[in-house]
């Protein structure tokens, strides 16, 4: 009889632990790390904003929610609230991708000038007058 | 619906972003909070376009439901795929009027806001008291009103309805500038 039970009490403390355990782990899972990611996608300045401005809604739906790497011109280099925030411009079109970058990254941004080309990874949150993207990173 | 509304959005943005007296930022700051007696929940989103036309008043806001920023990932999946459907529904418009904007001065900072809020695809018609500052080089609106979570449609499903509150109070501060 008391064996049993122990084996009961056992039996239920096997199956509620790893469960209690999985859903702490839920809980307090990590924000997607874009610096580790593989972008989903790889595409420039021009086609990004080309493809937004086409069909607003079907390019959303592809890349928000997903890595992507975007390469292109630095038209503005600015600040806000102490992270750096990197505009890219297509010199055909009056709008532009604005880049959110992670604060670990504001050393690197230092070096960057007007003009040059640069590749940038981050999560894509959609278009208003312009595509943006937050929690970005530079790429050699 | 929606294409309707954005067309209207557009055309009030066309409109505005013509002239010499409009004021712009793509940089706002849009906040909410939620309160309950299990957990505290906050998003902040810095990504806020809103524009605003000095000689009417009228102000058009526009954000990204995606760009809200949550402490917890967990938070802003659930956030954005089962109960704002960012999928369905990316962004979030206020589009209004800042009454007796003539009147703002030095030491009358304070007026009020109407307009239509829409979340989720619902429209509703919010006023609120705001902080008004205004400069040669730029406006600045700074304020916090409360909205329902049950006017704008948004289904929470009743095993976490006591970790969201039933009324999120969203705040705001939007630094314009001058647009060229």
């Amino acid at each position: 009889m008391k064996g049993r039970r122990f084996k009961l009490i056992l039996g239920f403390l096997l199956l509620v632990i790893p469960l209690l355990l999985a859903s702490i782990y839920m809980y307090n899972k990590p924000h997607l790390d874009v610096k580790k990611s593989e972008a989903a996608y790889v595409l420039t300045a021009q086609n990004l904003i080309k493809e937004y401005q086409e069909n607003e809604t079907t390019t959303n739906e592809k890349y928000s929610e997903s890595v992507i790497l975007v390469k292109g011109k630095i038209f503005e280099v600015s600040t806000l609230k102490g992270n750096s925030v990197i505009t890219l411009k297509d010199d055909n079109s009056e709008s532009s991708i604005i880049c959110h970058l992670l604060p670990e990254e504001n050393g690197k941004v230092l070096s960057l000038k007007v003009g040059q080309d640069i590749g940038i990874k981050g999560i894509c949150t959609g278009y208003l007058l312009d595509v943006i993207m937050v929690r970005c990173t530079l790429v050699e | 619906m929606a294409k309707i509304f954005g067309l209207f959005f557009w055309l009030l943005v066309v409109n505005i972003a013509s002239g010499q007296d409009k004021f712009l930022t793509k940089e706002g700051f849009v906040s909410f909070f939620s309160h309950s007696i299990v957990e505290d929940i906050k998003a902040d989103n810095n990504q806020v376009l809103s524009i605003i036309d000095t000689t009417t008043g009228k102000i058009a806001i526009q954000l990204l439901m995606r760009s809200f920023m949550f402490e917890k990932a967990l938070m802003q999946e659930h956030f954005n795929e089962n109960y704002v459907e960012s999928h369905k529904y990316p962004k979030a418009t206020f589009s209004g009027e800042i009454t007796n904007l003539d009147e703002i001065d030095d030491t009358n900072t304070v007026t009020e806001i109407v307009g239509t809020l829409t979340v989720h695809g619902e429209k509703k018609e919010i006023s609120t008291m705001v902080d008004i500052r205004m400069m040669d080089d730029e406006i600045v609106l700074k304020g916090d009103f409360k909205v329902d979570v049950a006017d704008f449609k948004i289904k929470i499903p009743s095993i976490v309805a006591n970790n969201i509150a039933k009324t999120i109070k969203v705040s705001f501060e939007l630094h314009h500038k001058p647009y060229e």
